[in-house]
């Protein structure tokens, strides 16, 4: 764990970059994987991701390149930020360079649709990986990008996993916390994004703080009910990946998942929300993901049975709101009861 | 294990601990020092209390401490390292036992021989009857799997060999499969009761056994042995662990295994890179034994339901102590209604990955991974206490799921759950102790509804994603099943757990279809018309 240890960051989107520039930041000699070529080009030449970070400089020891083989033999610690559809594809590549030295923290959010992988499992099955981690809290990237301060936990079975990714990344506006929960996380990160989704809903029907209280409140629990059943620790959701990362998702009109919610609530059709982001938003897969968990494993899990059926079944808005204010409301935890 | 490798693993095993001890005081060093030997003092006084007083091993113990508690009252910080490194050699000097290297080459031919001289000792009038022994084992006890990839491996680097565990007997049919095969010999750790047993010292004395004695709990004792026990991987000697610890109470094939012993493989991998071993790789190679008869069944499911959630006993008085009950065993074992399945799975490396003929690992994909990479740094091979303790967790994970794959399900087990899942359907409401104690609402099934339900056990068998293997009798119909399994049952325990009356198969004992049953907990029976609960 040299000072002048080099760091790859696979995957050049919103958030991949965000990272890319606070290890930059910190003055770390980093290359930044793009599949692209023309946009390694622009990063390298103009120093900005006009694309997914724009009006963001990044610091000059950052280098975008292309070339996976280059990073692996460069860089013994790895962050991986590509979008969940693409994990296993990634990681099945990046699996070509790996050794069992190599440290790889995800920072991907959500889970693989169809097998309920989570990420890390993916890295699993894919790679000879065993030093597994990741990266997951109140993270949204335009601020982070800002110097905004803010917190995140790292969780990996592994110390050394937490020691090196503290070391790189935790500086004077982002602090890294160590957990070993990794499920937690893993799951914490992703849920999060169906909770947005639906706070996203109720501020483009105008409700208020009281209405958005109940909706996090409700939504975490259903987020504690979920996790635990895939085996998670339930304190998890209590920290930076779990409550963290709720509120400032579900707060901030910035969150993509929060802005198809708002845009559903309008009246908007999903299909034409998602041709005009751009950016893939997670909530909308984790959604479906969650309620074929939820489904098969019979967990009661009211809030992500809303927002499956307003993406996917297209039910109206104002009928699943009344639906869930309907449901009989007992003792606050009974769910959680063990 | 030559000479010169018992006095260098001796002295290297109680060297090793005492120093590691010593490096991780922190200040007052003299106070923690003397806290370690109180501590080690405390549990081996507590031993002592409850072990038999005319016994010359638990006497001359007695003296020992005496001795150490006294000189503890005036000693200085480097008397205290001085009691240290005796207690911890006195460990060692009792695992390492006495081996004699003579002996140790024999057994390798001696094993057959060494049963016949068992059954013989026990039972002289059977001698004549046993002239066949040795072909008759050969015919029942199938060693199947990746028998020639592990064979390979004998040139690439070490193995070590971890078994499922469910009887006394594991060793022997281990040792007797080991000998089949060409293998040389393994090293193993046996319980010290069986060295005090008269009917297995001979096998443990001779086939490679160190002494395990599981009542010291004292942590520098188990550190000893671990030790022990890595240095031995680094002589270059085979080993064979039990990872499940103890012999399988319930029936189930183990999925909570123990990393004590397990960890030495990771430790003893490290150790060959540092010291530029020439052949510096470990193979670990899981092995699933498979009964169709348990000897110790009896005693061992009623352990298990009186202990459930408790900690257990350590069981001295069972079948295998009665000279008897193991010649019915084996007789039964060289008839035609018993068998004994050797599966040797792929081997893995230290972190749980397969590995190819050749000895290199293989990564999820099939693409050759060097092993050396997951315990270096720059290069440089280290040891790291925490990533080898998840690198084992790892590695057991991986032999886990090895065992259920390579799991031979029989007759007796299928039929041990059909029956058992029929009276779970027919008495929903009965907690599960009390249907087994009761028997539930009817003594009997019809033989036609056993058959059903036996052939949804095996079909949900043979749908199962991870395993098990199916042995030959399942693939006839259910009745010859149904008949095998009650026959086998019939053939061995004194109270069978099942007997066919007419058209009628009652349910005798039930606690030992539990114990059958349970062999196959870990599928997905729910395909199965009742579900694959079992306790």
């Amino acid at each position: 764990m040299s000072q002048d240890e080099c760091v790859g960051v696979i995957g050049a989107g919103n958030w991949g970059t965000t990272l890319a520039k606070v290890l930059g930041d910190n003055g770390r000699s980093t290359l930044l994987w793009a599949r692209r070529e023309d946009l390694c080009r622009e990063i390298n030449e103009t120093r900005q991701n006009s694309q997914y970070l724009p009006g963001f400089q990044l610091p000059p020891s950052v280098e975008a390149t292309p070339d996976l083989a280059r990073i692996c033999k460069s860089a013994s610690l790895l962050i991986a930020v590509v979008p969940s559809h693409t994990m296993r594809e990634t990681a099945r590549e990046l699996g070509n360079y790996l050794t069992g030295e190599h440290v790889v923290v995800h920072a991907t959010k959500g889970i693989e649709q169809g097998t309920f992988r989570r990420m890390s499992e993916v890295l699993r099955e894919e790679t000879c990986l065993r030093k597994i981690g990741v990266i997951s809290g109140p993270n949204l990237a335009k601020e982070l990008a800002a110097r905004h301060p803010t917190g995140t936990l790292v969780a990996s079975r592994y110390d050394e996993v937490f020691v090196r990714a503290h070391h790189v990344l935790h500086n004077d506006y982002f602090r890294v916390y160590q957990g070993r929960d990794v499920i937690g996380a893993e799951i914490g990160g992703g849920f999060k994004n169906i909770i947005a989704l639906a706070a996203g809903v109720a501020a483009g029907l105008g409700l208020g703080d009281n209405t958005k209280a109940l909706l996090l409140t409700r939504g975490l629990s259903e987020m504690a009910r979920f996790g635990v059943a895939m085996g998670a620790d339930v304190m998890t959701f209590g920290g930076m990946a779990g409550m963290g990362d709720l509120i400032a998702t579900c707060s901030s009109p910035l969150s993509r998942n929060h802005q198809v919610g708002a845009r559903l609530a309008r009246g908007e059709k999903l299909d034409d929300i998602q041709r005009d982001m751009r950016m893939v938003a997670e909530g909308v897969k984790m959604a479906k993901a969650a309620h074929d968990y939820a489904t098969k494993k019979k967990l009661d899990l009211p809030i992500v049975g809303a927002v499956y059926r307003l993406l996917y079944e297209h039910h109206e808005v104002a009928l699943l709101l009344k639906e869930l204010m309907s449901i009989p409301a007992g003792p606050e935890f009974a769910a959680l009861a063990v | 294990m030559r000479p010169e490798h018992r006095e260098r693993a001796r002295i290297e095993a109680a060297t090793r601990v005492v120093d590691r001890a010593v490096a991780s005081l922190k200040p007052p060093e003299e106070v923690q020092l003397e806290a370690l030997v109180n501590d080690t003092l405390y549990h081996e006084r507590r031993r002592l209390e409850r072990e038999r007083g005319d016994d010359a091993r638990v006497a001359d113990d007695h003296a020992f401490y005496s001795k150490v508690q006294k000189r503890l009252r005036h000693a200085s910080a480097r008397d205290l390292r001085e009691l240290l490194d005796q207690i911890a050699l006195r460990f060692a000097s009792e695992i390492v036992g006495n081996f004699d290297d003579r002996v140790y080459k024999l057994s390798t031919t001696v094993v057959p021989t060494g049963l016949s001289v068992l059954l013989t000792a026990m039972s002289p009038k059977k001698l004549g009857s046993l002239g066949s022994l040795r072909h008759g084992l050969s015919d029942h006890v199938q060693i199947q799997g990746s028998v020639e990839h592990v064979k390979k491996l004998l040139d690439q680097g070490t193995l070590v060999v971890v078994p499922t565990h469910s009887s006394h007997l594991d060793s022997i049919v281990l040792g007797y499969a080991v000998h089949l095969l060409g293998l040389p010999p393994l090293l193993y750790g046996a319980g010290l009761n069986l060295f005090n047993n008269p009917v297995t010292s001979f096998f443990m004395n001779n086939l490679g056994a160190y002494r395990v004695d599981r009542k010291k709990t004292a942590a520098l004792y188990k550190d000893v042995l671990k030790e022990f026990a890595t240095v031995a991987l680094e002589l270059d000697y085979n080993n064979l662990f039990f990872p499940g610890g103890t012999r399988s109470r319930s029936g189930a094939v183990e999925t909570k295994l123990k990393r004590g012993l397990l960890g030495t493989a990771v430790r003893a991998y490290v150790g060959n890179l540092k010291s530029r071993r020439d052949k510096p790789n470990l193979y670990v190679v899981p092995c699933t034994i498979s009964y169709k008869l348990g000897l110790e069944a009896d005693t061992l499911i009623d352990d298990h339901l009186k202990e459930v959630g408790k900690n257990r006993y350590i069981i001295e008085d069972d079948e295998f102590s009665r000279p008897r009950q193991v010649l019915n065993f084996m007789s039964n074992l060289v008839s035609l209604d018993s068998r004994v399945v050797i599966t040797f799975s792929r081997p893995l490396d230290i972190v749980g990955n397969y590995v190819d003929e050749e000895g290199r690992s293989l990564d999820p994909r099939g693409r050759v991974v060097d092993a050396a990479s997951y315990v270096c740094t720059n290069g440089e091979p280290r040891y790291d206490h925490q990533r080898d303790e998840e690198y084992t967790n790892e590695l057991a994970s991986g032999i886990a799921r090895e065992f259920l794959r390579d799991n031979v399900a029989m007759s007796t087990h299928v039929v041990g759950h059909a029956l058992l899942s029929l009276l779970r359907r027919e008495n929903p409401n009965m907690d599960l102790y009390r249907l087994l104690r009761t028997g539930g609402k009817s003594p009997n099934f019809t033989f036609t509804e056993v058959c059903r339900e036996t052939e949804a056990v095996v079909s949900a068998l043979r749908n199962a994603a991870r395993g098990p293997r199916l042995s030959p009798e399942l693939e006839k119909d259910a009745g010859s099943i149904v008949d095998d399994a009650v026959r086998a049952f019939g053939s061995y325990h004194a109270r069978p757990a099942a007997v066919r009356r007419g058209d009628r198969v009652f349910h005798e004992d039930r606690n030992l279809l539990l114990y059958y049953g349970n062999r196959l907990r870990g599928y997905d029976l729910t395909n199965s018309s009742a579900g694959g609960r079992a306790a």
